[in-house]
């Protein structure tokens, strides 16, 4: 049956209405959850507050699991899935660049936006400076093009870069994020608590 | 009293909840597994396998091969025998246990070329079309008929009794023009023309007429 919109459950022309829905659950939830404090998301960074890390990749794992399931049960075909495509070297220089700006901003670009509409002035400013960011690589596009177009791998997930079975490989997932969880709070609980 | 066993319970929800996602996961790996249906849907199978859709006729396969499309790829599902015994012009022989090899796909699973399966009976020709359509692909078309009706259509196409309408002896002066293309020859092409020999100049005796010697004299 699913996913509902390539097999024409839902005509396509709902798609854009559908995604402005799901952004703004998306922006309440975040915002809701305290993720529009640039000092919440630094936290990560410094250990004394992990939420970011459960949050999105239990948000992953729950809808990791879910999919399999459904596709097990006949109700979407997991195949039909969009993937997003690799360019290898673009993506690394890419997270490297954004991963500074995470640090540096405390921001990541959906959360700023979250706090650009509580109204933060360093989100403003953060914004500001995507905007920039985005001028200037438009700019000299022409530069970066082979960066941006090179070294592209396909439309590859995990599962057919290691070659496991998928079921065994969200097992694994799952064990590592709890793994992970456990550690990170143990590093809270040795840091000093930060009221914020 | 209730509370403090809630409260006792609540104590430990990040290892429930823990506990629950390792549960489903593992639960993946454990669940029974079993062949998922590849290919287009079922129904859809079954709805292109009535349509007659796939078909092409004989003459409209000859009025190609005569234009010379280029848009049209002759297989030949029939064995190697058969296929080094007789076949279309141009046919590549994709034996049906091949069908599926790596080799052929490039042929089967384009969107180029329209392709024409064919083989004695539109039988085995069928069987290919649909295991092939059922792996979705593209611009597939089965010989209605398969060689037997080529040779009977338009290799030896049958003569139109009297009676017939103007139609059949219109297709029926296609498929014989057709039958030639294909290196067919009609007795009537070879008529051998009687030349009658050029008539041999007619000796001619030159009879000296005795002239009439002027009658001399004369009364």
């Amino acid at each position: 049956m699913g996913p509902l919109i390539p097999n024409g459950v839902i005509p396509a022309e709902w798609d854009s209405i559908i995604a402005i829905l799901i952004g703004i659950v998306f922006g309440f939830v975040l915002e809701s959850s305290g993720f529009s404090s640039s000092r919440k998301l630094a936290g990560v960074f410094y250990g004394y507050d992990f939420a970011v890390l459960k949050v999105f990749f239990t948000a992953a794992l729950v809808s990791l699991i879910g999919m399999y399931y459904m596709d097990y049960l006949g109700y979407i075909d997991i195949n039909q899935m969009y993937v997003h495509p690799t360019y290898l070297w673009g993506a690394i220089i890419g997270g490297v660049i954004m991963g500074v700006g995470f640090v540096a901003g405390g921001f990541c670009p959906g959360t700023s936006l979250c706090a650009v509409a509580i109204g933060k002035i360093d989100a403003i400013v953060y914004v500001v400076g995507i905007m920039i960011g985005v001028f200037i690589f438009s700019e000299l596009f022409v530069l970066f093009q082979p960066l941006y177009e090179g070294s592209f791998l396909g439309n590859i997930t995990l599962e057919d870069s290691l070659g496991v079975n998928p079921y065994w490989f969200v097992f694994i997932f799952t064990i590592i994020a709890i793994v992970s969880f456990v550690i990170s709070d143990i590093i809270r609980k040795r840091n000093k608590k930060i009221f914020y | 009293m209730v509370k403090k066993k809630v409260a006792k319970v609540l104590a430990f929800r990040y290892m429930i909840l823990a506990g629950i996602l390792v549960i489903l996961a593992g639960g993946l790996v454990l669940l029974p597994k079993y062949e998922k249906h590849e290919g287009i849907k079922t129904e859809q199978l079954l709805s292109n396998i009535i349509s007659p859709e796939r078909y092409i006729s004989t003459d409209n396969l000859a009025d190609k091969l005569i234009n010379q499309d280029p848009s049209y790829l002759l297989i030949d599902v029939r064995d190697e025998k058969s296929f080094n015994k007789y076949t279309l012009p141009n046919a590549i022989n994709i034996p049906l246990a091949k069908l599926l090899d790596e080799d052929s796909e490039m042929y089967l699973n384009q969107g180029q070329y329209d392709v024409v399966l064919f083989s004695n009976d539109n039988f085995y020709a069928d069987q290919a079309w649909i295991l092939c359509n059922r792996l979705n692909y593209k611009n597939l078309h089965v010989l209605k008929g398969g060689v037997n009706e080529w040779y009977n259509t338009i290799i030896n196409p049958l003569k139109p009794a009297e009676t017939m309408p103007a139609e059949a002896f219109e297709l029926y002066t296609f498929r014989k023009a057709a039958s030639m293309y294909f290196g067919v020859a009609y007795p009537e092409q070879f008529k051998t023309v009687i030349k009658k020999a050029p008539p041999k100049p007619k000796k001619v005796i030159t009879v000296k007429k005795k002239k009439k010697a002027p009658a001399e004299g004369g009364c």
